[in-house]
C-alpha cells in the first residue's frame, strides 16, 4: 500500500522523467552518464519531497533539483562525483534503433552547438527548449524575467548561427 | 514565395524545438517505483550510517587524545608540562567543535533554491572550506606544535620529582637528545599538515570557487 509521499513521488517521476532525462545527456560528462545523473536526480527529488512547500509549481521546483544537481555535477561540486551503483529499479533502454537516423544527427548538432555555450546559457536554452514561459525560467534562475528575455535574445542567436549551416 | 527572417526564424526554433523533445525518443525509461523508494531509502539509511560512522571515528581519535594528556597531566609531575597537557585536552576539544561546526555549514544543501541561490550558498560554503585550509596553520598545526613544544620543554628530571613511572618514562623524550630528535620529527610532521591543507585549498577548493564566480558573473551580466 502506498503512501501519500510515494504516490506524489511517482506522479512526478512518471511525469518528469523524460525531461529529466533530456538535461541529464546534456551535461553528463564522462565518466559520469546520463543514467547517473538521472539517479542522482530522483534520489534528490525523493529527499527533497517531503519538504516541499507548495511556493512554486511541482514542475518548476522539479527542474529546479535537476539545473541544480546536473551543475553540480558538471563543477564537480559533488564530491561523489563518481559513478554510482546503479539502481535495479531504474531501466533506460536506448531504442535508437527504431529512430529516423537524419533525426538523431539533428540531435547530435543540437548537442554540439549546445556545448559551445557556458554553462549559464546552456541552463538558460535547457529551459527554454522544454518551451518553459520566461517568468517560470525566471523562478528557476532566480534572475528577472527581462534578464531572461535579453540573455534568451543572444543565446538563441548564438544557437541559431551554429546550428543552421548543420541543418542545411 | 518569399519568407521573412522573422518566419524563418521562428520555424528554425520550432525545428529545434522539436528535435529537443524528439531527442527524448532515443531511450525508454521504465521505473519500478515500489522498488525504487526502498532502494531510495537504504541509500539514505547506507549514507547517513557512513556519516554516523566518520563523525563517531573522529570523536573518538580525539577523546582518545584527551584521555591520554588527561591521564599525563594527572601522572606527569613536571608543572610545565602539566600546562601543557591541559592545553592540549583543550586543543583536542577545540578541534571536535571546529570539525562539526565546519560539517554542519557543509551539509547544508538544498538543491530547490533557485540557480542563483545555490550558487550563492555554494559560494559561501567553498569560501569557508578554503578559509578553513588555508588557516589550518593558524588553528591546527601552530596550537598543537607549541603545546608540544611546551610539553617536551616542561620535562624534567624525574628523580628531581621522585617520581617513578617506567612505562611513561620509556615513552617521554627526557633527555637532550631525544627531545631534540622528536621537535625537528614534529616540526616536519606540522609542516607537512600546512602542505597538505594548503595543497588541497589551492588545487581543489579554490579553482571550484573560480568556476561558481564565473557563473555567478555569467548569471549577472546581460
Amino acid at each position: 500500500m502506498k503512501n501519500k509521499l510515494e504516490r506524489t513521488f511517482e506522479q512526478i517521476l512518471d511525469k518528469n522523467k523524460q525531461k529529466i532525462y533530456r538535461i541529464c545527456r546534456i551535461y553528463a560528462v564522462a565518466p559520469i552518464e546520463p543514467q547517473d545523473l538521472f539517479q542522482e536526480v530522483v534520489f534528490q527529488i525523493w529527499k527533497s519531497l517531503e519538504s516541499f512547500k507548495s511556493k512554486s509549481s511541482i514542475d518548476t521546483w522539479v527542474y529546479k533539483i535537476t539545473i541544480n544537481v546536473c551543475l553540480r555535477s558538471k563543477l564537480k561540486l559533488d564530491k561523489k562525483n563518481t559513478k554510482t551503483e546503479r539502481f535495479e529499479s531504474i531501466h533506460i533502454v536506448p531504442i535508437a534503433q527504431e529512430i529516423d537516423a537524419s533525426e538523431l544527427e539533428k540531435f547530435k548538432y543540437l548537442k554540439e552547438c549546445i556545448s559551445t555555450l557556458n554553462h549559464t546559457e546552456t541552463s538558460l536554452i535547457l529551459l527554454y527548449l522544454d518551451d518553459l514561459p520566461y517568468k517560470e525560467i525566471a523562478t528557476i534562475t532566480g534572475l528577472s524575467d527581462n534578464h531572461i528575455a535579453v540573455k534568451m535574445k543572444r543565446i538563441r542567436k548564438k544557437l541559431f548561427e551554429c546550428i543552421t549551416p548543420k541543418l542545411k | 514565395m518569399n519568407v521573412s527572417p522573422q518566419n524563418l526564424n521562428k520555424m528554425l526554433e520550432q525545428e529545434i524545438k522539436d528535435i529537443w523533445s524528439n531527442s527524448s525518443r532515443t531511450a525508454k525509461i521504465s521505473i519500478e517505483t515500489n522498488q525504487l523508494v526502498e532502494e531510495l531509502n537504504a541509500n539514505v539509511n547506507s549514507i547517513q550510517k557512513k556519516i554516523r560512522i566518520r563523525d563517531v571515528r573522529e570523536i573518538t581519535a580525539s577523546i582518545i587524545g584527551m584521555l591520554i594528556f588527561g591521564y599525563l597531566l594527572y601522572e606527569i609531575p613536571f608543572p610545565i608540562t602539566k600546562l601543557a597537557c591541559s592545553f592540549s585536552i583543550a586543543w583536542f576539544a577545540f578541534v571536535i567543535y571546529k570539525s562539526r561546526k565546519s560539517k554542519k555549514q557543509n551539509s547544508k544543501t538544498n538543491l530547490s533554491l533557485s540557480m542563483t541561490e545555490q550558487l550563492a550558498h555554494q559560494e559561501i560554503t567553498m569560501q569557508q572550506q578554503a578559509n578553513l585550509l588555508d588557516s589550518a596553520a593558524y588553528w591546527y598545526a601552530l596550537p598543537s606544535f607549541i603545546t608540544n613544544l611546551i610539553f617536551i620543554i616542561g620535562l624534567g628530571n624525574p628523580t628531581d620529582y621522585n617520581w617513578t613511572n617506567s612505562i611513561v618514562n620509556s615513552m617521554l623524550p627526557l633527555s637532550i637528545n631525544f627531545k631534540i630528535f622528536t621537535l625537528i620529527g614534529l616540526t616536519f610532521f606540522y609542516g607537512f599538515t600546512i602542505w597538505i591543507n594548503k595543497r588541497a585549498a589551492n588545487k581543489e577548493v579554490k579553482p571550484l570557487l573560480e568556476n561558481i564566480k564565473t557563473i555567478k558573473k555569467q548569471l549577472q551580466k546581460e
